[in-house]
């Protein structure tokens, strides 16, 4: 790394030009100074990083040992010229850490090790833009053999095993094996504290959405302070109902077909119309109906659960864009379920009655979406509703003999959780580094074989960044790297180093989520080809502060 | 006795038998009928009806593997599930949630004596499980997007699989823990309903089989846990179905159909007609030397296997 320069906020945002090699050093110091910040995070046993507090700087510093969260908090480096290095390297993490939630750590450190190994040939008089391209094949080529490494992950006892290595507790792992076991990749799960001293877990049957009865007049059982409705008729409608007389076309279909329980589902309901619904519930002989407002905290989100409830309940909704009221309310509207329930701040249905076959179509287009999707945001949602259209969810309550036990053993749970349920949807690889490191082998033939320079460099230098995270890993654990691969280049075929027990262990007791592995590598891979084909850097006089990535 | 003859009669045209079942013996069977729970000690050759179901609909019935010791009998009424442990003479009921489920087909663990699991599949609730020998029961239908659940079939491997099938309106589903999850196969869609399952193991080639009776299809079998599915020789709605080994690496299946039983000594490839009856079949069991079956509107006919 080159040696440190004052930072001089006036000298650093002078605009201009910055040629070649200037520019790839820049680029070069930007990353491995972005990158060491990171690199110590990596494994299972991170060390922490301290950031001053955005909003003030007297405050006590975060410590954090979470790659993709640094990432994000470094906004700007102390030297301009190394700004465009550190937030090509931020945007990896962050895209990392949006993405998959994990192995943001590992990407960089690849990156760093990619970029470094191609400036130094670059230097040297190599073609980036070949490079680059041969770095592209070269990755195919670890890809391929990641997946052949890939392994399916099923069964409670195997989802434990995983859980174990990557947790080391052996009480949290049993249930979490046996809760993925049961809720598979897309089930819902709540992780939430206990009093009690020890884990436990909960399924609960049906769909429950965060969205409650409009007025505490519809609660019927006083002591639970909830209604439940055996075989209701639900009515799904988007839009607000303000006068009370809309509702009367409902309340007639309702008594015509001679609905007894009838819950509405509605985007606003005002108080006039509230209070014409609670005087059905005392003038109409056997029928009641209470009403929920549609869940979701935005548009998207509410039309999201429309559409998911009448797919459960096989009712038509009602839709204001479809110029839809309740005026025109037809027998098709009406969805059914076995038990519908409300409190004030959630309401559920079990039993829907909607065709089985569209909610299985249903859910498998949630799930193709959520394939596709890149957005983390977008695919939590997506996982959130096909979670519930599966039929129910677990809660794990963790307790503990101290609050501050409880904290960690929560944090360290929800992490698990992300992290198995990564490697239930994609299988796992040995974990440690070694995944990366065994792809090696299938690069090797290139090293002297590929048809030009430019080839065999850019296999050589992914050849050998493979093997960093498995060093960082063990350093950052207090081991020396090289003697630990000695050790590993000497031991039976298919062992690991534990950096936690310090002992060689059977590959398949330390894993790691596939989809994670395989995505850093590949992030890594084109960013860095990415940055090897910067030639020149333009720095404007008042550069605006990255706030986001990418 | 020699010959095919009704060993219970019914009263009325509408009466029918849902289900029927019998210890390892043979000696003890009993039989869920619109009209009530009825008991035989002498293979079928007669009956009684039990009184704590007496005029109610009882729509399944099975027996504890350990019938022979622990004389645990386990029948479905509308809305509960009741449980005996003197062979039928008293029953407790376990409670369910409003409103009252109907029940289509109750499955006992091979394994019932250590682990005490019982499961009811249901029209409109799915499948509900027990986990204490019938005293509690607790809906585990994570999965099951389709909750018309018609039969159930466990894995003759279920102490090492925990496997377990449902076959439902619109398809089958497989369990790979015992019920608590549900995952859908590859069963066909447009097969569906499947209106029964049976699962056998060869324990000489280690195959396993399972067979699905399906309303359009006739009879479909699989031999990777439903992921693939290829058909048999028989175009008929398959209302009931038993498999055994053959013993020579085959399975024998008997199949209940809309005119009586047909039987097939090789894996389904070709049938010959076991019983024909003038009235519709409703239920079946296979005893080691008779033949019991549940006719529509007339009783119980006992056929001499000989």
């Amino acid at each position: 790394m080159s040696e440190e320069k004052p930072f001089n906020s006036r000298e650093s945002y002078k605009p201009g030009l910055v040629f070649q090699p200037a520019a790839q050093q820049n680029i070069g110091r930007g990353i491995d100074k972005l990158v060491a910040a990171i690199r110590p995070t990596l494994g299972p046993t991170p060390r922490t990083v301290a950031v001053t507090r955005l909003d003030d700087a007297r405050k006590t510093p975060d410590v954090l040992d979470n790659g993709g969260v640094i990432a994000r908090k470094v906004i700007e480096l102390g030297a301009r010229e190394e700004d465009i290095g550190a937030m090509l390297a931020r945007a990896l993490i962050c895209k990392q850490h949006d993405t998959m939630g994990d192995g943001s750590a590992t990407a960089a450190v690849l990156l760093q090790a990619i970029y470094q190994g191609g400036a130094h040939y670059l230097a040297a008089g190599g073609n980036a833009m070949r490079l680059r391209h041969h770095l592209e094949r070269a990755l195919a080529q670890a890809l391929a053999e990641l997946d052949e490494m890939t392994a399916p992950v099923a069964g409670k006892a195997s989802l434990a095993q995983v859980a174990e290595a990557i947790c080391h507790d052996p009480p949290l792992s049993d249930l979490l094996g046996e809760i993925f076991d049961i809720i598979g990749s897309y089930g819902q799960l709540d992780i939430r504290k206990d009093h009690s001293r020890a884990l436990r877990r909960e399924y609960i049957e049906g769909m429950s959405w965060n969205s409650g009865l409009v007025s505490r007049e519809m609660i019927v059982d006083q002591k639970e302070l909830q209604t439940v409705y055996e075989e209701p008729a639900i009515v799904i409608a988007d839009f607000q109902i303000n006068d009370p007389r809309h509702i009367m076309p409902m309340l007639e279909l309702a008594v015509d077909h001679k609905i007894e329980k009838l819950l509405l589902i509605a985007g606003e309901i005002s108080g006039d119309a509230i209070a014409g619904l609670t005087m059905a519930n005392g003038k109409l002989k056997n029928f009641q109906v209470m009403a929920v407002r549609s869940p979701g905290q935005n548009p998207d989100a509410r039309q999201a659960a429309i559409a998911d409830l009448a797919v459960l309940t096989g009712g038509q909704p009602l839709l204001s864009v479809a110029g839809d009221s309740l005026k025109d309310i037809k027998p098709a509207n009406i969805g059914r379920a076995r038990r519908a329930w409300a409190s004030t701040h959630n309401f559920g249905i079990i039993g829907g009655k909607g065709d089985p076959r569209r909610l299985r179509r249903h859910v498998s287009n949630l799930q193709a979406q959520y394939q596709r999707s890149d957005d983390k945001a977008h695919r939590d949602g997506l996982q959130a509703r096909i979670g519930k259209l599966m039929g129910g969810s677990a809660t794990l309550w963790i307790g503990g003999l101290s609050q501050t036990e409880i904290d960690r053993r929560k944090e360290l749970a929800e992490a698990t959780a992300d992290a198995m349920r990564a490697a239930v949807k994609d299988g796992v690889l040995p974990g440690g580094g070694m995944a990366l490191a065994d792809c090696r082998q299938r690069l090797a033939p290139m090293l002297a074989n590929g048809a030009d320079a430019d080839e065999r460099a850019a296999f050589r230098i992914l050849h050998e960044a493979l093997l960093e995270p498995a060093r960082a890993i063990y350093e950052n654990a207090g081991y020396e790297a090289g003697e630990v691969l000695a050790r590993l280049a000497h031991a039976p075929h298919q062992r690991s180093f534990d950096v936690v027990s310090g002992e060689m262990v059977e590959r398949s007791q330390l894993l790691d989520g596939a989809a994670i592995q395989k995505s850093a590598l590949r992030n890594a891979v084109l960013t860095a080809g990415l940055a090897l084909t910067i030639d020149v850097l333009v720095h404007h006089r008042t550069p605006e502060i990255a706030r986001s990535p990418g | 006795m020699t010959r095919a003859s009704i060993t219970l009669e019914f009263e009325t045209a509408a009466d029918t038998v849902y289900a029927l079942a019998a210890d390892d013996s043979g000696n003890c069977c009993f039989a869920a009928c619109s009209g009530g729970l009825f008991r035989s000690a002498d293979a079928g050759a007669s009956w009684q009806r039990l009184s704590p179901s007496s005029e109610t609909v009882t729509t399944a019935v099975a027996l504890s593997p350990a019938f022979e010791s622990d004389r645990s009998v386990f029948a479905a009424v509308k809305g509960g599930i009741l449980r005996s442990s003197d062979a039928g003479d008293s029953w407790r009921a376990a409670a369910f949630p409003a409103p009252p489920p109907l029940f289509s087909c109750l499955a006992v663990s091979p394994d019932f004596e250590r682990d005490g699991v019982l499961l009811a599949g249901a029209l409109e609730d799915g499948v509900f499980a027990s986990a204490d020998r019938g005293l509690r029961w607790q809906p585990w239908n994570f999965g099951l997007f389709d909750l018309n659940v018609l039969c159930l079939a466990l894995s003759p491997h279920w102490q090492a699989d925990e496997t377990v099938y449902a076959g439902a309106e619109t398809g089958l589903y497989r369990s790979g823990n015992g019920g608590r999850a549900w995952r859908f196969t590859g069963f066909p869609t447009e097969f569906a309903p499947v209106l029964s399952l049976a699962v056998a193991a060869d324990p000489a080639s280690g195959e396993t089989l399972l067979v699905a009776g399906s309303e359009a299809r006739g009879l479909q079998a699989s031999s990777n846990q439903g992921e693939s599915w290829q058909a048999l020789a028989l175009d008929a709605a398959v209302n009931q179905l038993q498999v055994k080994c053959a013993g020579d690496g085959g399975f024998e299946l008997y199949a209940l159909v809309d005119d009586g039983v047909v039987y097939s000594g090789d894996s389904g490839k070709s049938w010959r007609v076991f019983q024909r009856t003038e009235a519709l079949p409703t239920a079946m069991l296979l005893l080691d030397d008779a033949m019991l079956l549940g006719l529509h509107g007339h009783g119980i006919m006992r056929l001499p296997l000989a």
